[in-house]
């Protein structure tokens, strides 16, 4: 099977190296969690998988796709939801939903059916056809979210997916991710909640200084890290950073 | 930089309000061309203000109905000109929540909150008259006239006078249609009351008298001859600016009166004002049926274009302001395109044309460079040209609209005339808004006012290329086909020095992200 996204020697610098020789690799099916401390590079490298920013070297394959050759070819299997939601508040959710379908080049008649399906599964059915601007930010990132998925992705990426949920929206969003990853969808999440990765995630990548310290299953990180079975996902996280500040 | 006052005292809180606006100001003019314009309006007022205290250096102003005409005319464009701004921004004053809650929340007063930020919208409304009247002045002032200097009292009054209506107009509002409209109703009626004047001089253009004559030029003829003779007090402002101390104190009692009554009858309820635009966003939702999605990304930004264009209250205000000045001339073009002279006709299309550039201008900058997510259609499979493309077209869809009526009655007397104007505001729209695909530079739609100061070139080129399109226009209404090529070439030849092409913009977008 083809993975969802295989990363080589990428790069990228601004006033000093945010990403640097990064290799990565995401299986098409499974939910990946990159973690990593403030600064470590994680936004960096997932916005440039998702062709916002222009790596300095290095290769992206999205489903053997070259991203970099053919980002329009990429950039139709990829969702992306940055953790400031990327909605217009003049606009209604439906009237966003129609926009980022269009973008998409969805069917009129299939996205407007499943804008409202999402809607409902969002919980903002009732508020459909309300403006944006009076929304809270959990509401607006349920409305983003709801954006992402409406071209049905193969690869959805979130950055800090459950920054300003409450904790039943958090639940849904929880339960609708692993939804998509047990109907065989792929996702890679950025977290500061370990506790949310190392309970959803199928493999975890620690990236520090722009660099991949570690990849694998939680018993692989603990083996890794030296760690006895019983260790948390925080205390090898922990160690494992602390190894590149020291 | 700390400020040089006791902090939480008044003048603390005021330098904090000055600074940010300052702040504010230059944040929207980095370049240093915007700088250098400045400087050289400055230079170019001063030199003007030398030659005006050389002509009056020993000149008296007379008290004569004339010249207290004129001094009362003067200070009604002023006040009016202030009250637009103050009301504006006493109404923006109430929505901005972070910073409110943040003083309401700290053991300041409230009276004192309000007192202060009222002081700031009066220090921005002054100034921008207080500067340029500095320059023109002092070369009198210092050349014999030094009572002169008490305009300078006078304009302080006026915008007391106008910070203080504006508080009382923007907090009428807020009770009268509630916090969600305040805001959309305050800047329409702000843009309404800047062109009050424009509209009023023209008084006789839209009532349908047929000799087109300013209201200032009749009443400044009135007055000359004696048929007018101004009512008692009316001589007050022209008193008070040439420095007589009884005329002078009346008039500041007057402007800081007004403030100190807007300040004290407001000082509690503008804190609850504040507090309940909290959540004064949410609207109902709409009902009926929903429409069907757009096709394709080209109708689905369109459509979302228009939308955005439609809810933005600020960006409705300053079209409406430019078609306000549009519909007179519209009006006499429409009225007397079978008898008027041909020169009038032709420079009424080329105005009509250079307005059409400037609105479709506007409306160009906000969706192409005022895109509130632009990471989405970063992220998006669609080529950025067909989504420029699309976002152009939202622009110039609404300057169609606006043009079908008057270009349609002036094709109906004189086709050829409405030929030629209908391309050239076509033209002069479609030139503008290309010179904002190519030249686009990321902003903000609350920058929207202030778009011009961020590149100098682009704002040089847009109402260049408008001139010249309607001066083309213009000679090819008086029959002066040949001649009409001449500025076209040039305006052609200047979009060509603007063109970018897709690299190029891409190229500069990073650059400026």
């Amino acid at each position: 099977m083809t993975d969802a996204l295989i990363v080589r020697g990428l790069s990228k610098a601004f006033a000093k190296p945010a990403v640097s020789d990064l290799d990565l690799t995401v299986r098409a099916g499974e939910l990946y969690a990159l973690l990593g401390p403030n600064g470590a590079g994680k936004t960096t490298t997932l916005r440039m998988v998702a062709g916002l920013t222009q790596p300095d070297a290095g290769e992206i394959a999205i489903f053997g796709v070259d991203a970099r050759k053919d980002p329009a070819g990429a950039k139709a299997l990829v969702a992306w939801a940055p953790d400031e939601a990327m909605i217009y508040d003049k606009l209604t959710p439906l009237e966003y939903l129609e926009f980022v379908a269009g973008l998409w080049s969805i069917e009129p008649r299939t996205a407007k059916a499943k804008a409202e399906q999402l809607l409902s599964t969002l919980g903002l059915a009732d508020e459909a056809r309300r403006r944006c601007e009076g929304f809270s930010r959990g509401m607006k990132q349920k409305v983003a979210l709801a954006g992402a998925l409406i071209h049905d992705p193969k690869l959805l990426i979130l950055d800090e997916p459950l920054t300003g949920l409450d904790a039943a929206a958090a639940r849904l969003v929880k339960d609708m991710l692993q939804a998509r990853v047990d109907a065989g969808g792929t996702v890679i999440l950025t977290t500061h909640i370990l506790e949310v990765a190392e309970r959803m995630a199928d493999r975890i990548g620690i990236i520090a200084g722009g660099r991949l310290l570690a990849e694998g299953t939680l018993d692989e990180l603990r083996g890794r890290a030296g760690e006895a079975s019983g260790k948390t996902l925080e205390d090898v996280f922990l160690q494992l950073t602390a190894e590149v500040h020291t | 930089m700390s400020l040089p006052f006791r902090p939480a005292s008044a003048p603390w809180l005021l330098a904090h309000e000055l600074r940010l606006a300052w702040r504010g100001f230059r944040a929207g003019r980095k370049s240093k061309g915007a700088m250098v314009a400045f400087a050289i309006l400055g230079v170019l007022i001063l030199v003007g203000g030398v030659a005006m205290g050389l002509a009056l250096r020993d000149i008296e102003v007379p008290i004569v109905p004339l010249a207290v005409v004129i001094a009362d005319l003067a200070l009604a464009v002023v006040l009016t000109l202030m009250l637009s701004s103050t009301l504006a921004a006493s109404a923006d004053a109430l929505y901005e929540r972070g910073d409110l809650d943040l003083l309401f929340s700290s053991p300041l007063r409230p009276g004192r909150v309000l007192l202060i930020r009222a002081l700031g919208l009066a220090v921005n409304a002054g100034l921008w008259f207080l500067l340029p009247t500095l320059l023109l002045l002092t070369p009198s002032i210092v050349l014999g006239h030094p009572a002169w200097a008490a305009v300078f009292v006078v304009l302080i009054a006026a915008a007391l006078c106008a910070t203080g209506v504006g508080l009382l107009l923007a907090m009428a509002l807020f009770a009268l249609i509630g916090p969600r409209r305040t805001r959309t109703v305050a800047q329409i009626l702000a843009a309404l009351i800047g062109a009050g004047f424009f509209l009023a001089s023209q008084y006789r253009n839209l009532l349908g008298e047929q000799r087109s004559e300013s209201l200032i030029a009749r009443i400044a003829l009135d007055a000359k001859e004696g048929r007018i003779q101004p009512p008692p007090f009316a001589d007050l402002p022209l008193r008070a600016a040439v420095g007589e101390p009884l005329p002078l104190l009346a008039m500041v009692a007057i402007g800081a009166g007004v403030f100190a009554l807007a300040v004290v009858v407001l000082g509690r309820r503008f804190a609850d004002a504040a507090a309940a635009t909290q959540g004064a966003e949410t609207r109902k939702a709409a009902r009926g049926p929903t429409r069907a999605f757009a096709a394709g990304a080209f109708q689905a930004t369109v459509r979302k274009e228009l939308r955005l264009m439609r809810r933005d209250a600020a960006l409705l205000s300053q079209v409406l302001l430019r078609v306000l000045y549009l519909a007179p001339l519209a009006l006499v073009m429409a009225r007397n395109a079978g008898t008027l002279p041909t020169a009038s006709l032709a420079a009424s299309a080329a105005a009509v044309i250079i307005l059409a550039g400037q609105v479709a201008g506007s409306l160009a900058w906000i969706t192409l460079s005022a895109e509130d997510a632009p990471d989405l259609l970063a992220v998006a499979p669609t080529q950025m040209k067909v989504l420029r493309q699309a976002k152009l077209a939202a622009a110039l869809i609404p300057v169609a609209i606006l043009l079908v009526a008057p270009v349609a009655v002036l094709a109906w007397y004189q086709p050829l005339a409405g030929l030629w104007t209908a391309i050239g505001a076509g033209l002069s729209a479609w030139c503008a808004g290309l010179v904002h695909v190519w030249r686009q530079k990321p902003g903000k739609r609350a920058d929207f006012r202030r778009r011009r100061s961020g590149s100098l070139l682009v704002a040089i080129a847009e109402i260049a290329v408008s001139l010249l399109i309607g001066a083309a226009t213009a000679l090819a209404i008086a029959g002066l086909l040949v001649w009409a090529v001449l500025p076209l070439i040039v305006a052609g030849a200047l979009m060509m020095a603007l063109r970018r092409t897709d690299e190029q913009i891409a190229a500069a977008l990073r650059a400026a992200a």
